[in-house]
């Protein structure tokens, strides 16, 4: 982010466009986040951690968006269903190939 | 002009050279729902390629927030614009005739009628040098105190908060099957391997006219100031021929696929027909992502590069931005990737559980341990297990559901 107020003589300004979303692009976002991590194996912890933590723009805003309340609703559907199996993977020794 | 056969736009296009193809083609599949912008893969490939004196501004991958974002800033705006302006309101697909075809002009095609002189091949622009100095700036970076370098901010960085829909787009070079930038090239210096399709720029032979920079409308080419040559992806060609010392003689994926926390990139090399299609090889994971699933579309199609990198549109996107970023193949790729079959649930499981290139995968089928809904679709899970091949139909690994995982304790948590 720059530092300074935007300067309105400057041709590179930042200009805003609003683009058309519907109030339901977040909660589909949220969605979506919540199933394909709950799919990579993340439990309930991980999952609203993931929502909670700033440093991860786009699900954070979903969680500032939508409240911790809906968040860990979206989450426990999500896990009803992925999370109550395990992904395990079993690795062939590389070096003996 | 030669023609040659664009299978991505479904028709015949004008490109400056005769089609010539490789026996395999790298390419690669990024899951845009999983990106989280994490940035692990632009840091990976920048402590590996482009750390020198020079390099500063070179980000060979990097993931940018769309709609806004662009690294060089607002490349795609500006490049729909240019084929726009050199054909109005013509920029279209047709889907009357069954598959969609691409009626428009390709980037090489506009070319012939708005540039001149004639030696000029390839519609393009050369971005300026802000453009590339700020490769994220006014996305979701949070900031530092103004005038102290090198220290935290105690108080913590706001970030800012977007008011639409966004997503995160991670890029790469495409290793395009007609690169935009060899076609540019004077000096002949840019050229395509023939056994996996990876777009090089011998710097032997590079003088510097940025006229691949120009070329490029992914701008994935990239001028050096203090060698006065241009650079570009390699595609980390040591590991993918599997001469790399980690490598072990077995084919791997590049460092920014390895990197990927998100578990959303796969890489492969597909095989090539003497008409620039792909062999039908139904069990390699891109191939069946691409021509079977049918999930992932390449990235601007209508630009004509046929680009070799193929992205799972994000679900929450609206349709129209997709649509003219993926292609008309975006609906049907949404919708069967929402509800997804067994058998695509199980490729997606093929997402980085190793570094080596996968060629074939087997499908054990398990029984069903589940049927449930989300969000009022029908969802079921089977115990199934799926197989991963190497480059010698050596078994990588196998991953398959409903058994125990071990966790790393937590005094070993970080180690690697």
């Amino acid at each position: 982010m720059p530092y300074d107020e935007p300067d309105a003589t400057d041709p590179n300004m930042l200009v805003g466009v609003e683009l058309p979303g519907t109030e339901e692009s977040t909660r589909d976002m949220a969605y979506v986040f919540a199933e394909e991590f709950a799919r990579l194996g993340f439990e309930k912890r991980r999952l609203m951690s993931l929502f909670k933590t700033p440093f991860y723009a786009g699900a954070h805003r979903a969680y500032l968006e939508l409240g911790e309340a809906e968040i860990e609703k979206i989450a426990d559907e999500c896990l009803a269903i992925w999370g109550r199996v395990k992904f395990v993977d079993a690795d062939t020794n590389l070096h003996s190939a | 002009m030669p023609q040659v056969y664009n299978w991505q736009l479904n028709r015949e296009m004008e490109y400056p050279y005769q089609a010539a193809f490789p026996q395999r083609q790298f390419a690669f599949v990024f899951n845009t729902n999983r990106c989280l912008a994490c940035q692990t893969c632009t840091m990976a490939c920048k402590s590996t390629w482009t750390f020198n004196k020079g390099q500063e501004h070179m980000w060979w991958a990097n993931v940018e927030t769309k709609p806004y974002g662009g690294y060089p800033q607002h490349w795609d705006a500006k490049i729909l614009k240019l084929l726009e302006d050199a054909n109005p309101g013509g920029q279209v697909w047709n889907k009357q005739n069954g598959a969609a075809r691409f009626e428009g002009m390709t980037i090489f095609e506009a070319g012939k009628k708005k540039l001149a002189p004639e030696s000029a091949r390839v519609l393009g622009y050369l971005p300026e040098d802000h453009e590339w100095n700020s490769p994220n700036i006014y996305e979701d970076n949070p900031k530092g105190i103004k005038g102290e370098k090198y220290k935290l901010d105690t108080e913590g960085a706001e970030l800012p908060v977007h008011k639409t829909w966004f997503f995160y787009l991670a890029r790469i070079c495409n290793h395009c099957t007609y690169p935009a930038c060899l076609a540019a090239c004077p000096r002949k210096a840019i050229y395509k391997r023939p056994e996996d399709g990876i777009v090089l720029l011998d710097q032997e032979q590079c003088r510097g006219y940025r006229k691949c920079v120009e070329a490029c409308p992914y701008k994935k080419s990239m001028y050096r100031g203090n060698t006065r040559i241009s650079e570009k992806c390699i595609a980390c060609y040591p590991r993918v021929e599997g001469t790399d010392p980690e490598s072990n003689g077995r084919p791997m994926e590049t460092r920014c696929m390895a990197a990927c926390i998100g578990q959303m990139r796969l890489q492969g090399l597909v095989q090539m027909n003497n008409d620039g299609t792909w062999k039908e090889d139904r069990y390699n994971p891109i191939y069946y992502l691409v021509h079977v699933a049918k999930v992932a579309l390449p990235l601007y199609p209508q630009l004509g590069t046929a680009p070799n990198g193929y992205y799972i549109p994000p679900r929450w996107v609206p349709r129209p931005y997709l649509r003219q970023m993926f292609g008309p193949g975006v609906d049907q790729a949404v919708e069967r990737y929402m509800h997804p079959d067994r058998e695509l649930l199980a490729v997606l499981q093929l997402y980085r559980r190793s570094n080596i290139i996968i060629y074939r995968y087997k499908l054990e089928e398990g029984k069903k341990i589940y049927e449930g809904t989300l969000r009022g679709q029908p969802v079921s899970i089977y115990n199934d297990t799926v197989i991963a091949y190497d480059k010698f139909d050596k078994e990588i690994f196998r991953t398959t559901i409903d058994e125990p995982v071990f966790e790393r304790p937590a005094l070993h948590a970080n180690s690697i």
